[in-house]
């Protein structure tokens, strides 16, 4: 498995892009037609209904590529008790390239909450950010929106 | 220390020579900590280096599971890549000609790689003391503890060069 790639020079998380890829060339092979949307596919996509049967190894391909480009994989960033504020707010403006109103706004979530959704991404770039976040030192996690 | 901007990329760090001896011995014990055996470390500090993608939990979860995996290794990368930053701050400082002022001229992306290594220090001490935020927040001469009151002055001393660092951009509520 391909477990980390670099993209100018940061690191980015890559393991479900080889199922992407994969579903990409069954695509490239399924002799079908795209659906017009009435099976609850993706108009325009390769059809995962099959005349007479419930279910398809397609829905999962559909599911994966669905699931990889949602943005619906939230980072969540947790209070310590040893990251300085401003070092907080540094942080948030360098990674997720906030300005410093928002990247205020979140530090001080974290602060007196303990804990604020700093992004809402698709979940390749979530894990890329979680990466990032870490490498400054600070608690983030992933959870699905 | 002083952190003065030199050119729209370039920054240059003054350290008298205690700040600077301070600082190396600093960047000794974190290429020390960067080259251990995740394995061996206390459950604090091997979370920190493993820790977990989601506090939802990722038992049968197989796809948390996989990016829990990745971002492990990924962690694994970048304690070498730490390392070798460290023995470049280490190399330096053995062959300058001048400590008293020791100088240093960085990029930003320098800047933000050092700030980010200074700060795993303080993360290191506090995770393996367990160090609160009452601690954080109490008197020195209030922290019975030595080993616990030299840490915590570690860690101060640590998020003022930091902050010194961070100067041009210090949040002011």
């Amino acid at each position: 498995m391909s477990q980390v790639e670099s993209m100018r020079g940061a690191k980015i998380l890559t393991p479900r892009l080889r199922d992407i890829e994969v579903a990409v060339a069954l695509r490239a092979t399924d002799p079908r037609t795209e659906c017009a949307g009435y099976h609850g596919c993706i108009p325009s996509t390769i059809c995962a209904a099959k005349p007479g049967t419930e279910t398809s190894p397609d829905i999962d391909v559909e599911e994966k590529l669905k699931e990889a480009f949602s943005r619906g994989w939230s980072v969540i960033v947790w209070n310590d008790p040893v990251n300085l504020m401003d070092y907080v707010v540094y942080v948030f403006k360098t990674v997720l390239k906030m300005n410093e109103k928002d990247a205020s706004r979140h530090m001080w979530e974290v602060h007196q909450k303990g804990k604020s959704v700093v992004a809402t991404e698709t979940r390749e770039k979530s894990e890329l950010i979680i990466h990032r976040l870490r490498g400054f030192g600070l608690n983030a996690t992933l959870e699905q929106a | 220390m002083t952190c003065e901007p030199i050119a729209p990329d370039q920054w240059r760090l003054s350290f008298t020579e205690p700040e600077a001896g301070f600082l190396v011995n600093v960047l000794a014990r974190l290429g020390k900590h960067y080259q251990e055996d995740v394995a061996r470390m206390p459950p604090a500090l091997r979370d920190y280096w493993q820790g977990t993608i989601s506090r939802g939990g990722v038992a049968g979860q197989d796809d948390l599971k996989e990016s829990q995996e990745v971002l492990a290794e990924a962690r694994a990368e970048l304690r070498a890549e730490r390392l070798a930053l460290v023995e470049n701050w280490i190399r330096d400082f053995e062959l300058a000609e001048e400590r008293d002022p020791w100088k240093v001229e960085i990029s930003n992306t320098e800047r933000d790689e050092f700030i980010a290594m200074l700060n795993d220090r303080r993360m290191f001490l506090a995770l393996e003391l367990g160090i609160t935020e009452e601690d954080m927040e109490a008197a020195p001469n209030q922290i019975p503890q030595e080993a616990r009151r030299v840490s915590i002055l570690e860690i101060d001393v640590l998020g003022h060069f930091i902050l010194v660092m961070l100067g041009p951009q210090i949040y002011r509520p």
